[in-house]
């Protein structure tokens, strides 16, 4: 007893207590920030440090390419640059157009398609799968597999094309030609994302109950009444969480345009990232690209806040 | 104002049978209310008047007119449901206006505004037409899908458990509410709820639907005094009428056919004397409740055979009996029913 008792004593210092106990001194304060506390590190790391960097960037004449040069700051010129360059105007342009026409079909279709599979005919669970197949894919596939679709002699594309309408397929390309190269670009995003504002559109029209139709139908509206006095007005906050989520998306769309187009033929399908992409990692212009990323960031941002603002004043009608 | 009729009337959904063979004829102005358990085929019956569903059988008249195959919206009635089924993104004014608004009505806006304005005064929501129909409590919503029915001025009302949602005090006012507004208007209404004092304070004839079959038709009065069956005898009257095996009670004199007594319990009179020579049974006092009006004397009553039934008997507060004392019970009134619970008159 008196050789054993001294081991026993030695063995329990040496064992570490269980967490519970260690953690008993802690306050419900402290823990809740020790679960808290490794993802406010990592956002601050790679979200929040990034942004303050690149803002502290944007005023000086750094380039990431000759890391040994002598940096200087040179005040708000890189952005009075950004904003005068014409260059710069026509990639918003580009932008501003694949924005607008994108989000106008996919929303178009996206709804016409929620609608007519929201009736519950056989075997609509099945088309709604089939309908959401493009979205799940990676965009790398799809701007690769549509290279292919956009094949002058090869491509399915052109080959159906040129059967509806008689021209020769090899007579023109989609991606090569300045006219249709844009077209080509708002067809592979309006193919690829359309289900995700049908999949929104769809779970709005869910969310309305049979009794108000069967309300409308007693209070004499008619079917194209129901549609515009409850559907439509009860779908609309839906719609325009979609129409945010696709204008943020597409307002800094690049991975499909840089595999399909790269923004040619000439700068035809030059949309803001590509410039931007262009300006840091091909001319190495650092300070200078990044005032244009938080130019472009704060565009997103405000559109973003007001367009939000409208969407509380709608839902809360 | 119109008559309904509904003649040999059934709707089965798959398998089930939701209404079978159901004849109603409601007379202009008439308030019928149908009451039921749930599942009794309530809303099925509303909804084969309304339009909504179409009967496998049967035929609808409203005012004489053979509406079976008409669409909801030519039947010239209103719905009102059980949820609040507002327009959710129209003010009340709007939602108000929408039936008037229908082109197959053809209103102008002016005669809209005077309609809203005058049936918003009824449910005394005017200061509240500006106000979108979500900002509304439970009570506003429902007061408010009522008025959509109001406005219309219809053939037939139709209103499904709209008072089911609500609070107790707001259930009361609005009951008395859409009483007095059914007199002003002289509205053929068909009601259906699941509370008898519903049923008993609006209906002038109360319809009681049990499987899908009406089981009897008739006033408040009738239902509750000769009720045709145990499950309409025991669908009214607060506390339940009593229903006890014949062998319970030995010293009536009943025909051989009585196999069920139903007693209600302001039917019987408690005698503290539990040997009185002229009592029908003797019981046991197990527990008093006080409500404000009157005492429920809980009872425990032993049958020949040692079995125990439970009593309630209501008394007026005065020669009260004490938990655990024997009673002698007086019966004055009973109600006698056969081996398949249906009345034996007698």
């Amino acid at each position: 007893m008196s050789i054993t008792s001294p081991l026993a004593k030695r063995l329990a210092q040496a064992t570490p207590a269980p967490i519970a106990m260690r953690m008993r001194g802690l306050s419900d304060r402290w823990i809740a920030w020790i679960f808290v506390g490794p993802t406010m590190l990592l956002l601050l790391a790679i979200n929040i440090f990034p942004l303050i960097w690149t803002i502290k960037l944007s005023f000086t004449n750094f380039r990431a390419n000759r890391p040994n040069a002598e940096v200087s700051g040179v005040g708000i010129d890189n952005y009075v640059s950004v904003l005068t360059d014409p260059d710069i105007w026509a990639a918003m342009q580009t932008t501003a157009h694949f924005v607008f026409w994108t989000i106008t079909l996919q929303t178009l279709i996206g709804f016409t398609l929620a609608y007519l599979i929201d009736r519950k005919f056989r075997g609509h669970g099945f088309w709604t799968t089939l309908i959401l197949i493009p979205m799940m894919l990676s965009p790398a596939v799809v701007g690769n597999f549509w290279a292919f679709l956009y094949q002058p002699q090869t491509g399915l594309f052109n080959a159906v094309a040129a059967f509806l309408t008689g021209v020769s397929p090899s007579s023109f390309s989609m991606l090569g030609e300045v006219s249709l190269a844009p077209w080509a670009i708002i067809i592979v995003d309006t193919w690829m994302w359309t289900p995700y504002v049908m999949l929104i559109c769809l779970a709005g029209l869910r969310s309305i109950p049979d009794y108000i139709y069967e309300a409308a139908e007693v209070d004499r509206a008619s079917k194209w009444r129901q549609f515009w006095s409850v559907t439509l007005p009860m779908v609309l906050p839906f719609i325009m969480l979609a129409i945010l989520f696709r204008g943020i998306e597409n307002f800094k769309m690049f991975d499909m345009v840089n595999l399909l187009t790269s923004g040619g033929p000439g700068s035809t399908t030059e949309v803001a990232s590509i410039t931007l992409k262009r300006e840091a990692f091909e001319k190495w212009r650092t300070g200078y690209s990044s005032a244009f990323a938080i130019i472009l960031f704060v565009a997103v941002f405000g559109l973003a806040n007001i367009y939000v603002k409208a969407l509380n004043h709608i839902k809360s009608r | 104002m119109a008559d309904l009729d509904i003649v040999g009337v059934s709707k089965k959904f798959g398998h089930t049978a939701a209404v079978s063979d159901l004849n109603i004829n409601i007379a202009s102005g008439e308030f019928v209310v149908i009451l039921g358990p749930s599942g009794a085929g309530k809303t099925t019956t509303l909804r084969l008047v309304a339009g909504l569903e179409s009967p496998d059988t049967g035929q609808v008249l409203i005012d004489g007119r053979d509406v079976t195959r008409t669409a909801p919206a030519l039947r010239d009635v209103t719905f009102v449901f059980q949820q609040y089924s507002l327009y959710p993104h129209l003010n009340v004014y709007d939602n108000l206006a929408f039936p008037l608004r229908s082109p197959l009505r053809k209103n102008s806006e002016d005669m809209v505004k005077t309609r809203v304005l005058e049936v918003a005064r009824m449910l005394r929501m005017e200061d509240k037409l500006q106000s979108p129909a979500t900002k509304l409590s439970g009570g506003q919503m429902q007061r408010v899908a009522i008025g959509r029915a109001l406005v219309r001025n219809p053939a037939v009302y139709l209103m499904d458990e709209p008072l089911s949602s609500l609070d107790a005090k707001l259930r009361n006012d609005l009951r008395l509410e859409l009483k007095r507004i059914q007199q002003d208007t002289n509205a053929t209404m068909l009601y259906v709820t699941h509370d008898q004092v519903e049923a008993l304070t609006l209906a002038t004839r109360i319809g009681v639907l049990d499987h899908g079959q009406l089981v009897q038709l008739g006033t408040p009065k009738q239902v509750y005094q000769d009720p045709s069956s145990v499950s309409v005898a025991s669908r009214l009257g607060s506390p339940r009428i009593n229903l006890l095996p014949r062998e319970a009670l030995p010293r009536l004199d009943l025909p051989d056919v009585v196999k069920t007594i139903g007693v209600r319990a302001e039917h019987m009179q408690i005698q503290l004397d539990a040997t009185l020579a002229s009592a029908h049974a003797v019981a046991r006092v197990a527990r008093i409740e006080r409500l404000s009006d009157q005492f429920l004397v809980h009872l425990r009553l032993r049958d020949l055979g040692g079995r125990e039934h439970a009593l309630i008997v209501s008394a007026h507060p005065g020669h009260l009996a004490q938990p655990g004392q024997d009673v002698a019970i007086q019966i004055l009134q009973s109600l006698s029913f056969d081996a398949r619970d249906q009345r034996v008159r007698h």
